[in-house]
């Protein structure tokens, strides 16, 4: 059995969608669970009501109820919600008026639009770039230490743990701009800086993507860690007897096997970023002058941000914009890896 | 979210019952007032009311203060029982409390946005309870007029006006070789000694809100109208937006000046009023720009040494428009609110804001409550009745008064010398949010093209007073 | 589950056929190479992961204007514990962590509740129906959180059938916090790998769907519900934006809405004393859970996918 936690975890939860599902749900194996699962079990009719309860209908709708009645409350009405509203205008106080596409346009005529649409992608690009290879190194090179890999691990999961708006607080006070920041300070040691962090349309967004890899790196790390220990071993064997070198199995033999995982893990990155809202709000409202204004932020102001009431239409035709829009890049992403992970 | 609307006589109450049925009370107000059309609950029964008390993160002198207020005034109205809730006014947030119905019953708003929401029926309509109030025929016409809708209904009753001024630190300005006694008087003068109190002293010879929650804006205005510019002319939704105008361009190139010129601004850009008012008090910031009362919040909730505190007035250019900005607080109670709450919320307004300006009994209870707490008593305002009233009622007060007055010299002197502007009447929020912008861009990038920012600024501004915004 | 779990635990005991094997090793330039890579990675996290917080602790006990003037100096003027004191007194850290901590509590019951009913019947009970929300279930994980804010805010303030504001209720928090697609799925999964056997034994000797449920399938399930509770309890200490719009009453917040609100007004170091004392929770909680965590996360990203 060398079948990890996370591959057989993917096959079951994206089973029913298989045809969208990532590559590793495709493997070949059924395991026996699965198998066992569809063992003949026993029929139920809906003849006559006592037969439904006899027949365990109801215990199994006492089951359901309280996921029944949750998630028809906080998650299926509120997303049908969400389209009527994206249609209507309303101020809650007065009765909704249906105004068609309006509320579309009005987002799509907003100047704040293509700046938010554009931070966003800067924002995600840069989280790409700092975040995707630094915690992939480090977890190779991580599970490779033959002492104190307990004390690697914690380290790099700790900034996980640090609730993420205590996080974004402490990193404000680091990114002081005069020359007593905490930052300052220390590249003022090798001579460097002042640098104007925060208050700076061009330093603001990396500034806030260095925090937030540093927040974030280490759940990816321990992806990787859990995802490392599932590579076949024997194939490291049978490459050291053919005298391979170091750098030849990292990427003939580790990368190919962990193909799964960073393409699943690249794509929620993507989905993650695309939805960045603490950072640009708590460190700088979205500025300087717009700067750091993304479309979750935009979102937020469109609905709760004005002192004289929301525009919730608007607030809503953005938001399904954005979710249509993610989820047709997942669609096309898992479209084109499919083929490259067999 | 249909309403059972209330069958009320009081015609403003029809606005009110919508939203009252459809955000019922986050706050549990003790249903006493039955929704008849009564005027006011007998006075047996007990109401109870939530009132806005302080800023949160106040000290605890501050809280036992007010609740010392609190006290007295259930002592005096036994059928009356306050909850107070830390409140702070910020566009983001009220709305959505708004929304909630999570408000208390009493709260503040700025001048800026009472009549607005007032207008959009947003605020309870308070005529008969007001305009019962003795004093209330003396109120500043100019002044109650903020708090009354273009049809003659009374939404809010004014509990503060001030002007703006320019905030000093004494202490950085003699390190600086400048003499604390002797503010400046003029923008250069300003930006003079910005200059040396940095060259001196290594701190920010004058620091601006740069937050893109409209102070920014606020503050930027400030200085424009100081030149003599107005951000817009004529009314209502007919305005035109003149963010644009070359004293608005002066103002914008004096800030440039000291920033990347002279580098005298330090190194944050983005205060907020609150961030502004504890790097003030933490002795980071030579001078700024705010509010004339902000004193009492420098001390209740950001701990300053009294002695680096000076306070004078905003230069005034000879331009014929040049003037000072003011505003103020108004007093305003949820839209929602039964008769006899706001029967109550009305008798808390006259209580705890407006019987220390107008009452000697009043004005003296209150000096004695806040001295005893150590909170400043005697703060320069400006009148929300007329001047001489104002002067009275500073009289009865004289033996508590426990702020640095000399130091404050400057302001007091010549305050009312100086020509009073109100702020942009037409989606002032709007306004004030297109210019933050520019602010922002003016402090943060050195080759930022004023210009152009100005004019889609203007342009963002000119479409939010159009649609009413 | 439970031999890979073993598998994930013991891997620190490093086996011998790894990427870099024991000839490999051999070699100094492996050998000085990677113990030199190893070295610089141990520094690197430890100054990322643990300096901030070092930091942190150290300025909590250090006066406002240490901090101010000299960030990175140590106590040059002494330590203090007034920040720390001030933050719990005056700024009623306390209560907010309190807050916290019933908001935290009160969501994950909400969650195992939902889960472990959803699951079971899901996977053991199936009725007909099932598979019809397991698919709506489904669909709800590819909806961002995002869609559902405004709605699920205003369906809060105006709730269509109870017409009572939940504003300012933790109920509002708890009970959204229940509708998790993610513990579900997660559940059904492993109750879809519990023995069939079991459960057909128990059906023939005539258990109540109840039974089956309280005395074999929860007693089984510890490993997974210690998953979903670190996963329930980390997602609610770090809420942020929902409990921000619906506990206006500061009374009630928890700290990360509280935070962030009082910082204006806080003097920094009592500020970054209140930071610290709401970040010791959850390092104290992981320290000591550390492997549930580990597990949790590293399994998370798989499972997501």
């Amino acid at each position: 059995m060398t079948r990890t936690v996370p591959e057989r975890s993917s096959v079951s939860v994206t089973d029913p969608t298989r045809s969208t599902a990532p590559p590793a749900a495709a493997s070949s194996h059924e395991d026996g669970a699965a198998v066992r699962s569809q063992t003949p079990r026993r029929r139920r009719r809906f003849g006559t009501p006592r037969t439904w309860v006899r027949g365990g209908g109801l215990t199994s709708l006492l089951f359901l109820l309280p996921m029944l009645l949750i998630f028809g409350a906080f998650s299926w009405y509120p997303i049908v919600r969400t389209v009527i509203m994206s249609l209507q205008h309303t101020n809650l106080v007065q009765p909704a008026t249906w105004v068609g596409l309006d509320n579309f346009r009005t987002v799509l005529n907003d100047p704040l639009f293509p700046i938010a649409l554009k931070n966003t992608g800067y924002f995600a690009l840069l989280a790409l770039i700092f975040g995707y290879p630094i915690p992939l190194a480090a977890a190779v090179l991580m599970s490779e230490a033959r002492r104190f890999r307990g004390i690697y691990s914690a380290l790099a999961y700790l900034p996980v743990v640090i609730p993420p708006v205590v996080a974004v607080l402490l990193w404000k006070t680091f990114y002081d701009a005069s020359p007593q920041g905490v930052f300052n300070s220390i590249l003022g040691w090798v001579h460097l800086g002042p640098y104007p962090w925060l208050q700076s349309q061009s330093w603001a967004m990396p500034s806030l993507v260095m925090e937030s890899t540093w927040a974030n790196a280490g759940g990816t790390i321990i992806i990787y860690l859990a995802a490392l220990t599932g590579v076949n071993r024997e194939l490291y064997e049978a490459a050291a007897v053919d005298g391979a070198g170091l750098w030849h199995k990292v990427w003939h033999i580790t990368m190919p096997q962990l193909r799964g995982v960073l393409l699943v893990t690249l794509i929620l990155q993507i989905i993650g970023t695309a939805q960045v809202f603490l950072e640009p709000f708590l460190f700088t409202s979205g500025g300087p002058t717009n700067s750091t204004m993304t479309i979750m932020l935009l979102i937020y102001n469109y609905a709760f941000g004005n002192s004289l009431g929301g525009d919730y239409g608007a607030a809503t035709a953005l938001s399904l914009m954005l979710a249509g829009f993610l989820a047709l890049l997942s669609l096309v992403y898992l479209r084109v890896t499919r083929s490259w992970s067999t | 979210m249909k309403s059972r609307s209330i069958t009320g006589v009081v015609a403003a109450l029809t606005a009110a019952g919508l939203l009252a049925s459809c955000s019922s009370s986050g706050t549990k107000a003790a249903s006493s007032g039955s929704p008849t059309a009564k005027t006011s609950a007998p006075a047996a029964e007990k109401v109870s009311i939530s009132v806005a008390s302080l800023l949160p993160g106040s000290t605890p002198a501050a809280v036992k203060q007010f609740q010392a207020q609190v006290a007295e005034f259930e002592k005096a109205y036994p059928t009356i029982k306050i909850k107070s809730e830390q409140y702070q006014w910020t566009g983001p947030t009220f709305a959505a409390k708004l929304a909630a119905g999570t408000l208390p019953t009493v709260f503040t708003v700025p001048f800026t946005d009472g009549r607005t929401l007032g207008e959009n029926g947003q605020l309870a309509d308070l005529t008969s309870q007001a305009k019962a109030l003795p004093y209330f025929s003396k109120y500043n016409p100019q002044v109650i007029a903020e708090g009354t809708t273009s049809d003659g209904k009374v939404i809010a009753l004014p509990t503060a006006a001030y002007a703006q001024a320019l905030h000093y630190n004494r202490t950085l300005f003699k390190q600086a070789g400048l003499d604390p006694d002797k503010p400046p008087t003029t923008w250069d003068e300003v930006v003079a000694d910005a200059k040396q109190i940095t060259a001196k002293t290594g701190k920010a010879g004058f620091a601006e809100m740069g937050k893109n929650d409209n102070s920014a804006g606020w503050i930027l205005t400030t200085l424009a109208y100081s030149l003599g510019g107005r951000m817009e002319t004529g009314t209502g939704k007919a305005s035109k937006a003149t963010l644009n105008n070359d004293k608005t361009k002066q103002a914008l190139q004096i800030l440039h000046k000291m920033r990347w010129d002279d580098k005298s601004m330090g190194s944050n850009f983005d205060y907020g009023w609150s961030d502004i008012n504890q790097a003030f008090s933490a002795g980071k910031v030579g001078m700024y720009v705010s509010g004339s009362d902000v004193f009492n919040s420098l001390v209740s909730t950001d701990k300053i040494d009294a002695s680096i505190y000076g306070l004078s007035t905003i230069p005034i250019a000879s331009d014929p428009n040049a003037g000072v900005l003011g505003g103020g607080t108004l007093a305003a109670v949820r839209p929602d609110a039964k008769d006899a709450e706001k029967a109550a919320a009305v008798k808390w307004i006259d209580f705890y804001y407006e019987q220390p300006l107008v009452d000697q009994q009043g004005a003296v209870r209150n000096a004695q409550t806040l001295k005893a707490s150590n909170q400043p008593v005697g703060t320069p305002a400006l009148p929300v009745f007329d001047k001489a009233q104002y002067d009275l009622a500073n009289t009865w007060i004289k033996s508590y008064i426990n702020v640095p007055q000399a130091q404050m010299k400057s302001f007091t002197d010549n305050v009312f010398g100086q020509k009073l502007a109100a702020e942009p009447a037409a989606s002032t929020q709007s306004v004030y949010h297109a210019l933050d912008t520019v602010v922002q861009a003016v402090l943060t990038q050195q080759g930022a093209n004023i210009d152009s920012l100005l004019q889609s600024a203007n342009d963002s501004a000119q479409s939010a007073i159009s649609q009413g915004k | 589950m439970a031999t890979t779990e073993a598998r994930l635990l013991t891997d620190r005991q490093a086996p011998d056929t790894a990427l870099v094997s024991s000839a490999d090793w051999r070699r100094p330039a492996v050998r000085y190479g990677l113990g030199g890579a190893h070295i610089v990675l141990l520094v690197l996290l430890f100054v990322a992961g643990l300096g901030p917080i070092l930091w942190l602790a150290k300025a909590a006990i250090t006066p406002t204007s240490d901090t101010l003037s000299t960030p990175m100096a140590l106590f040059p003027h002494g330590g203090t514990f007034d920040n720390l004191r001030h933050a719990w007194t005056d700024l009623r850290v306390g209560r907010y962590f309190w807050n916290t901590v019933v908001l935290a509590f009160g969501s994950w019951l909400c969650q195992i509740v939902v889960a472990t009913t959803g699951g079971f019947a899901l996977s053991i009970l199936k009725p007909k129906y099932a598979s019809i929300i397991t698919g709506l279930l489904l669909t709800t994980l590819f909806v961002p959180a995002i869609v559902l804010l405004v709605p699920l805010y205003i369906e809060i303030v105006h709730p269509p059938v109870v017409h009572h504001s939940f504003v300012n209720s933790y109920w509002a928090i708890w009970l959204p916090a229940g509708a998790s697609a993610f513990n579900v799925v997660l559940m059904k999964r492993f109750f879809d790998n519990l023995p069939r056997e079991i459960f057909e034994a128990a059906r023939v000797d005539g258990a109540s769907g109840f039974r089956m449920f309280f005395s074999i399938t929860l007693p089984m399930s510890r490993p997974i519900l210690g998953v979903v509770s670190i996963f329930a309890l980390l997602a609610s200490w770090k809420d942020f934006l929902w409990p921000l719009l619906v506990l206006s009453d500061t009374n009630g917040q928890p700290l990360s809405v509280r935070l962030p609100a009082i910082q204006a007004q806080t003097e920094l170091g009592v500020f970054l004393a209140a930071l610290f004392l709401a970040s010791i929770g959850p390092i104290i909680g992981f320290l000591i859970f550390q492997r549930s965590f580990l597990r949790g996360s590293g399994l998370s990203g798989a499972v997501k996918g």
